[in-house]
């Protein structure tokens, strides 16, 4: 990493130092000194302890914790704001999971659409482009003025359904219709069969009634989404394959979300295994399910750093996976 | 009235309520909830196209989920065509930040790693400073406490949990091991608070001597969220803002648009009249010089007499006039730096009536009480606009000097009030708010409220 002027800087706040770590490794240096905490009456504040005037800076903070939500999310606007007083040239947040990325319409009468709300906020903190990955809707990017760099997951899972499935005998399902592009895509490129689970829902974070659209007899079914949540879905829809004669079901998704007692719930499914990236920290659910196996995506992170700064095109990620 | 719609968060449903009997409406009904990934949720029930919207959120318990839940209010409301969108925030969220990191420290906003149970009275808040080499010099003494686990290795960084590895970050970072400086002052108090800050990427921030230089050149700074606090709320779509006595009032000019900051005086005022007896006699008192003009506006008012308490910290103790004995925090470089406080002024066999805007970690009036109790004092009262109480606040106020405390209900005191057993009162903002909703949605002129409250 040259030390001359507008080098990168990369800063983390509080919800996934892992991540950071792995990212700051990959690209071989050091994370500047600049930390959120916070004070007893719960207000974050932001320590900056080393210049960051004229760099270029990368922000990593993801999406997460089912009470520190809104937490990361003030820290994240917080740490944006205190590079732009610092004078940072460029402000870039790297956020794996986009935080309230499901409510992106106007579903009900005087629902707020929080993703657009959200966008708003990161850019009057003062950030001028945004690395995401798997947007539960990629319209989301259409919120913001600033670039955003979408970048998929579906690489390194493709890299790892090739290193650890035999690819004549499975078939690749969608839990939802909404899901069936993702899907198709994977299937496509794995030259396999794909089926869809069609449901009826009711209420969110509720799944009624499954019908299933494919022939899963005898193969290994992979079910594929972009984020497991309550897991309710996956659970439904792993039994619906089962008794519909497949040999053995496993859950691949981009953001391992697991609230409520999803954990126990896979614990307890017929779920073979479930695959996720560590786009969210995943070392407490990691402990409570062996089930759980993590793909590493800091690497397509990292190298979506590098070619950022270095300005070079990111579009070779959409179907690579850095080695 | 007619296309006024009062909401109300989920941080105070009490005032909500007590604002809209005070103007005789329904209060509008919100569903706020959260999911199940802890993200919020806002419904509103009833419609608000083409309404005078008021939406009050205090800035107090779970600061950020509640001002996130107002911003996803008032956006909920934008996109449902309110006309006009006016967030109400009787205590202004992030009003107050220390600007410096530590001399603010040492008056009062600790991180939260203040151990609960360590504190003695005397003792100096630990600094919002993260674990640095220092904390590692000083947990080899072996007086002190340690909570964290000593022999971290960076190999098994990997693997172990994220607290160690992060420790073994910080090993990491400061290869150079310093032995512990040998302390030098003597007035050190027995306890030395720890300051472990509970957040991980903390440890990334290097060592800082008393001054906020960093072993680089680099002199750490706190970011100011003023200026961003008052533009989320623009960007979110809010109007117009009301407030309470805000800390500095030039964080009225971080907004575009139109803050109507109200003042609690005239309540505290009405207060001392009706019911300190002789309050000609009593002595107003301001615990800190940045409270000096609030405490000698309503002196003036009263025809009360004024004094000051003044901190001063400095390198090393002068023999001062009447002050408490000094409050030494060592750094780990073995700088020192003494905060003393001291009196101007006379309060032998006085009512003191300390005033204040905001009562947080309480150490500045509990401190502030014990001085005058020392010089004489006869009884402490404390006005004070905000009462925030947190961390151990309540327990330091109950076994403190203080004798009576009086706070205004611009956050829910329901749980002091029983926790200070007696010696809390709460004053009633609604009326004032209520009362500058009403004239805001008339268009009438709110500037009498400022002197003569309601």
């Amino acid at each position: 990493m040259s030390v001359a002027q507008n080098s990168i800087k990369l800063i983390y706040g509080n919800s996934h130092p892992k991540l950071a770590q792995l990212i700051a490794q990959r690209l071989g240096m050091e994370t500047a000194k600049v930390c959120a905490f916070q004070y007893t009456n719960k207000e974050t504040a932001v320590a900056v302890g080393e210049s960051v005037r004229d760099e270029d800076v990368y922000i990593i903070q993801t999406g997460c914790g089912e009470r520190e939500i809104n937490d990361f999310l003030m820290e994240l606007l917080f740490i944006i704001n205190a590079c732009k007083i610092a004078s940072a040239r460029r402000i870039t947040a790297v956020i794996p999971n986009f935080p309230y990325a499901r409510q992106d319409k106007k579903d009900k009468s005087r629902a707020p659409i929080t993703a657009k709300l959200i966008a708003n906020l990161l850019q009057t903190a003062g950030c001028h482009h945004v690395i995401t990955m798997d947007l539960h809707a990629s319209q989301i990017q259409g919120f913001f003025r600033a670039p955003v760099d979408n970048l998929y997951a579906e690489p390194s899972v493709l890299r790892y359904v090739r290193e650890n499935f035999d690819l004549s005998n499975i078939i690749i399902v969608s839990p939802d219709a909404g899901g069936a592009k993702r899907v198709a895509s994977i299937a496509d490129k794995l030259d396999a069969n794909f089926a869809l689970i069609h449901k009826e829902r009711q209420k969110a974070n509720e799944v009624s009634k499954m019908v299933l659209v494919g022939d899963v007899r005898n193969k290994v079914c992979l079910l594929i989404d972009d984020m497991a949540d309550t897991c309710g879905t996956l659970v439904k829809a792993s039994d619906i394959l089962l008794s519909n004669g497949a040999s053995k079901v496993v859950a691949i998704v981009t953001h391992g979300i697991f609230s409520s007692n999803a954990i126990d719930k896979l614990n307890a499914s017929k779920l073979d295994k479930i695959i996720c990236t560590n786009s969210l920290p995943l070392e407490d659910a990691a402990a409570k399910c062996n089930k759980l196996d993590v793909i590493d995506i800091s690497a397509t992170l990292a190298e979506a750093i590098r070619r950022l700064h270095n300005g070079e095109s990111v579009s070779y990620l959409f179907n690579h996976a850095p080695a | 009235m007619r296309n006024l719609i009062v909401l109300g968060g989920s941080s105070h449903p009490q005032l909500t309520r007590s604002i809209c009997r005070n103007l005789t409406i329904e209060q509008a009904q919100v569903d706020s909830k959260k999911f199940s990934n802890g993200e919020t949720s806002i419904e509103i029930e009833g419609s608000v196209r083409e309404k005078d919207v008021f939406i009050i959120q205090s800035g107090c318990g779970d600061v950020n989920d509640n001002f996130i839940e107002l911003l996803i209010m008032i956006a909920a409301c934008k996109t449902a065509s309110a006309k006009r969108v006016t967030a109400v925030l009787p205590l202004f969220p992030y009003s107050r930040q220390p600007d410096v990191p530590h001399a603010a420290s040492l008056t009062g906003a600790p991180s939260i790693s203040t151990k609960k149970d360590q504190y003695t009275f005397e003792s100096a808040p630990s600094t919002p400073r993260p674990l640095s080499r220092g904390e590692k010099d000083r947990e080899a003494r072996p007086s002190s406490p340690s909570p964290i686990p000593s022999a971290v290795s960076r190999s098994n960084s990997q693997n172990s949990g994220q607290q160690n590895s992060l420790l073994g970050k910080a090993t990491l970072k400061n290869s150079i091991v310093k032995q512990p400086t040998p302390v030098r002052n003597t007035k050190v108090p027995p306890h030395m608070p720890m300051s472990i800050v509970t957040n991980s990427a903390a440890t990334n921030v290097p060592q800082v001597d008393v001054y906020g230089k960093t072993e680089s050149g680099y002199k750490q700074w706190i970011a100011q969220n003023g200026t961003l606090v008052a533009n989320l709320l623009t960007t979110a779509g809010a109007d117009r803002c009301i407030t309470m006595d805000l800390h500095d009032p030039q964080f009225q000019g971080f907004f575009d648009i139109p803050v109507d900051n109200l003042y609690s005086k005239p309540l505290l005022k009405h207060y001392i009249a009706d019911y300190i007896p002789n309050y000609q006699d009593c002595v107003i008192v301001s615990p800190d010089s940045g409270g000096a003009k609030r405490a000698t506006a309503i002196a003036d008012v009263l025809g009360c007499s004024f004094a000051l308490i003044h901190k001063e910290r400095r390198a090393k103790v002068s023999n001062v006039p009447p002050s408490t004995s000094g409050t030494g925090m060592i750094y780990p470089n073995g700088s020192a730096v003494v905060a003393t406080t001291m009196l101007v002024g006379n309060v032998k066999d006085r009512v003191c009536v300390l005033i204040d805007d905001l009562v947080d970690t309480s150490y500045t009036i509990t401190r502030a009480a014990k001085l005058l109790k020392n010089q004489g004092a006869k009884y402490v009262y404390a006005l004070i606009t905000h009462g925030v109480f947190s961390g151990d606040s309540i327990n330091r106020i109950n076994k403190s000097d203080i004798d009576k405390i009086v706070v205004t209900n611009s956050v829910p005191q329901g749980a002091n009030v029983e926790a200070l057993n007696g010696k809390l009162e709460v004053l009633d903002v609604s009326r004032v708010l209520a009362e500058s909703i009403r004239r805001i949605h008339n268009g009438e002129s709110i500037s009498m409220l400022f002197d003569y409250g309601w």
